[in-house]
């Protein structure tokens, strides 16, 4: 029994264990140096996690396309067709790179790399177990919305850079709806900053060791779910590049890498938000003690990435008047009195208990 | 109302996730037709009389033959060809044929490489079939 709860206790601090280690190499454990290379390492593991979630997510959002569809989804290449993904990246690889005569080619250009940048900050504030945030930053929820929203600066410069009709509506409908959603997605987390007085993400998933803020916030987790699948541009709200209306948004010119590059933003924003939703409503890397606390992490991301892609595959896209409605009309009264009734709610538990 | 639609949709998609697929896996795992499809023609060169009432019961004109009598009177095939390229697979010609030596059959891979191979010589086919089995 002893030796178990000692193996548990290693797993459970293994990337601390190595960190301590690496830092041992120095002459100075905290020297300016040792910062560096940790701050060096912490970077390229946030890389290898984005291209690892975007290899594994693009696969298997196929496979749920396929199943809700009854079908087995892709199943040639290797075992059940798990290696698509890397066939279809060679096949992007493969492909010519064509900048259109008339486009704005700087600005053509910067767009799908800015994309690419955003997941990488923004999960950089994530904590992935404990004490495994690669920067603890006091403002983490602030940072990482902040950041988030620079995509669509981007998703406007791909649209104006393209110097085509359709990727500037497409990109004028990406700044409409990701402006609007961002407000609604920013009130539900409002509530739980009132109830742990933080902004710090490592100090909200030390707050829900007992109780995830799922069942203390219900609706902002709902709201959340909504605003954030709409600010990630995906189906039931993916305005920005409906086929049937704009071609592809502003995608419609890019080809080869470029265009993968949007793809692997999509997919690492999509982790990155789902990353967001498990540490502030699921309870982080907290979970009963069987499992190391980065495994429960990658787990509940998981289930929020599957839920994700469930709705993709279920919903019809929502038309482009009812999105506002749906933003303007339901999403933010309700983020209000969400917060009003955790204000209320705060004000009456502290009423009670403190006397 | 109040998204009881939309947990009714997600309740469908799911049912659908976890229920059994219906893709057949077509190379490996081939089809059963319903009995009704006609997507091929076979002859049984040694059953036909040589009477010619499936070139005339042809709408497309698609078969041509040519026949020669043997020493003991009786009307031999010497070729049989089919353009496959017009048939409709109708089946008029089989209803037609007294000894049912030109049938329907249910093999559906007939896609080719060069506009000629849709001439279909019968004899040949039917001699290659009776080696494959």
């Amino acid at each position: 029994m002893e030796t178990l709860y000692n193996l548990f206790e290693t797993l459970n601090n293994l990337f601390l264990i190595i960190a301590a280690f690496i830092r041992g190499l120095f002459a100075d454990p905290q020297s300016v140096w040792a910062n560096l290379t940790m701050d060096v390492i912490g970077f390229i593991i946030v890389v290898v996690i984005i291209v690892l979630a975007a290899l594994i997510l693009i696969l298997l959002e196929r496979k749920v396309a396929g199943w809700t569809s009854q079908r087995p989804g892709p199943n040639r290449l290797g075992p059940r067709g798990w290696f698509q993904t890397i066939a279809d990246a060679l096949k992007l690889i493969g492909k010519e790179d064509v900048t259109p005569a008339g486009a704005d080619k700087l600005i053509f250009k910067i767009a799908p790399m800015m994309i690419f940048c955003i997941p990488m900050m923004t999960l950089a504030v994530i904590p992935f177990g404990k004490g495994l945030a690669p920067a603890n930053l006091d403002l983490g929820i602030f940072y990482f919305v902040a950041m988030s929203s620079i995509s669509t600066v981007a998703f406007l410069m791909a649209g104006w850079g393209s110097n085509n009709k359709y990727s500037l509506l497409g990109g004028m409908r990406a700044v409409a709806q990701m402006v609007s959603y961002e407000i609604p997605l920013l009130f539900s987390l409002l509530g739980v900053v009132m109830i742990t007085q933080s902004f710090n993400l490592g100090v909200i998933v030390e707050a829900q060791a007992t109780i995830p803020f799922i069942v203390l916030q219900p609706l902002a987790f709902v709201i959340f779910v909504i605003a954030g699948m709409a600010e990630l541009n995906r189906a039931p709200f993916d305005l920005v590049e409906a086929d049937q209306e704009v071609v592809a948004g502003p995608f419609t010119e890019y080809t080869g890498l470029r265009w993968g590059l949007f793809f692997l933003g999509e997919y690492g924003n999509m982790t990155a938000l789902s990353a967001l939703g498990a540490t502030v409503f699921l309870g982080g890397w907290q979970g009963p003690a069987f499992l190391p606390g980065y495994v429960w992490f990658f787990m509940k991301v998981g289930v929020f990435v599957f839920f994700m892609m469930w709705a993709r595959w279920t919903f019809p896209r929502i038309r482009i008047d009812h999105l506002m409605h749906l933003a303007w009309k339901v999403l933010l009264p309700l983020a209000i009195l969400n917060i009003l009734l955790t204000g209320l709610g705060i004000y009456i538990y502290g009423f009670v208990m403190g006397g | 109302m109040f998204g009881k639609g939309l947990l009714q949709g997600l309740g469908i998609t799911l049912k659908r996730m976890v229920g059994p697929n219906i893709t057949e896996f077509y190379p490996e795992v081939k089809p059963t037709l319903p009995t009704k499809v006609r997507s091929s023609m076979g002859l049984q060169p040694d059953k036909c009389i040589s009477c010619n009432m499936c070139v005339m019961a042809c709408p497309n004109s698609v078969i041509k033959l040519t026949s020669e009598k043997n020493e003991s009177n009786k009307k031999v095939l010497t070729s049989y060809h089919m353009n496959v390229g017009r048939c409709l697979f109708c089946g008029m010609c089989t209803e037609v044929c007294p000894t049912k030596a030109l049938t329907v059959t249910q093999e559906f891979e007939n896609s080719i490489f060069e506009p000629d191979d849709l001439n279909w010589d019968m004899l040949e086919r039917a001699k290659q079939k009776g080696q494959v089995k």
